[in-house]
């Protein structure tokens, strides 16, 4: 069976870890799938202004900074209670379809596979959401670079949802859509859905094993490699900029 | 540009939101600038699609052709938001 990299980065500042996402994709160290819990923080999208997205004064103690694909912003409260994953992979097999959808959905299915196995009804919602009873329980983004795609994503496990609608700026035309009064009825996270608060190791482990399934690999344990740590390292200014978050 | 003494378009595509701010001069756009959360490839050409609408006439037909030839020429793909979405959204912000 073909062994894949697995590394958990643990409990992180989300411009160091938006600098070893951005290294891991492009140093080209093989296929890695990888988990990290931001700090209290907020990700930009690629093509998101922070001054027109967040609600800029009251977003003071928080670490803001952008990531390299698109899509919206990723907000983590102090509760730490979600798990973020992503997956580098050369797009060369069913694994990783050249379709963009597809390949989100491929990936996705890790995700959609855990829920299931806690009882939930979840699916895949085009383009890039995974929804337990058609509301948003995941996020997720993808890019793409060389013949290889990077998707990042969050399993909410619990989520303060007043605390994010306070510092964003989040237009009724986000959700009018569908057919929702407001963001509240859109979104859930875990602890809700099953009433108990799941051990996030635990969490972690079923998502391992369904990624095993789904990619028909082993995940072995390691680290960044030299070319990785030296590319952080190259890229860690970029993501401390304001030239960069609030461009 | 001054986004906040600028007026917006929103307008949202299957593939994300997007947000608009546009001044004129002599009938066409002088500045744009747009924020979304909607997905294109590669990234870095929405820079393109934004600098080449600088100086179209402020036409939903003159505007909708620019960024079809930037999408052509940069092979952009953007998964549920097509240049008719970016147009719209530039028109509500041009009509606001």
């Amino acid at each position: 069976m073909e062994e894949w990299r697995f590394i958990d980065f643990g409990l992180v500042d989300i411009r160091d870890m938006m600098a070893m996402d951005e290294a891991i994709l492009k140093a080209d160290e093989g296929n890695t799938f990888f988990f990290w819990t931001p700090k209290k923080s907020i990700i930009l999208g690629y093509f998101q202004k922070a001054e027109v997205e967040l609600n800029l004064s009251r977003c003071r103690d928080y670490v803001i900074t952008r990531r390299i694909s698109g899509g919206g912003i990723a907000f983590s409260d102090d509760r730490c209670r979600q798990i973020n994953y992503g997956v580098v992979g050369t797009i060369d097999n069913d694994l990783f379809p050249l379709d963009i959808i597809e390949s989100y959905k491929q990936v996705c299915g890790v995700l959609i596979d855990t829920l299931i196995h806690y009882g939930m009804n979840a699916a895949f919602r085009p383009i890039n959401d995974v929804t337990v009873d058609n509301k948003k329980i995941s996020g997720n983004a993808q890019t793409r670079w060389e013949g290889k795609l990077l998707q990042n994503g969050t399993l909410l496990l619990d989520f303060d949802i007043e605390e994010m609608l306070r510092i964003s700026n989040i237009p009724k035309e986000k959700f009018l859509d569908k057919k929702i009064a407001s963001i509240r009825e859109g979104l859930t996270w875990l602890d809700r859905e099953l009433g108990v608060q799941r051990d996030m190791e635990e969490v972690k482990n079923v998502m391992k094993e369904k990624f095993e399934e789904r990619f028909n690999v082993k995940l072995i344990s390691g680290s960044l490699r030299r070319s990785e740590i030296e590319l952080t390292s190259s890229l860690l200014p970029k993501y401390y900029s304001s030239e960069w978050t609030y461009r | 540009m001054e986004i906040s003494k600028t007026k917006q378009g929103i307008h949202k595509s299957r593939g994300g939101l997007i947000r608009s701010f546009v001044t004129l001069e002599n009938g066409k756009i002088k500045e744009i600038t747009i924020s979304g959360d909607f997905f294109l490839f590669p990234e870095d050409a929405v820079f393109l699609i934004l600098e080449n609408l600088k100086g179209t006439p402020a036409s939903r037909e003159s505007i909708q052709k620019n960024i079809e030839g930037t999408y052509e020429k940069e092979n952009i793909q953007s998964p549920g938001t097509s240049p008719a979405d970016f147009t719209e959204s530039i028109m509500k912000a041009l009509e606001a």
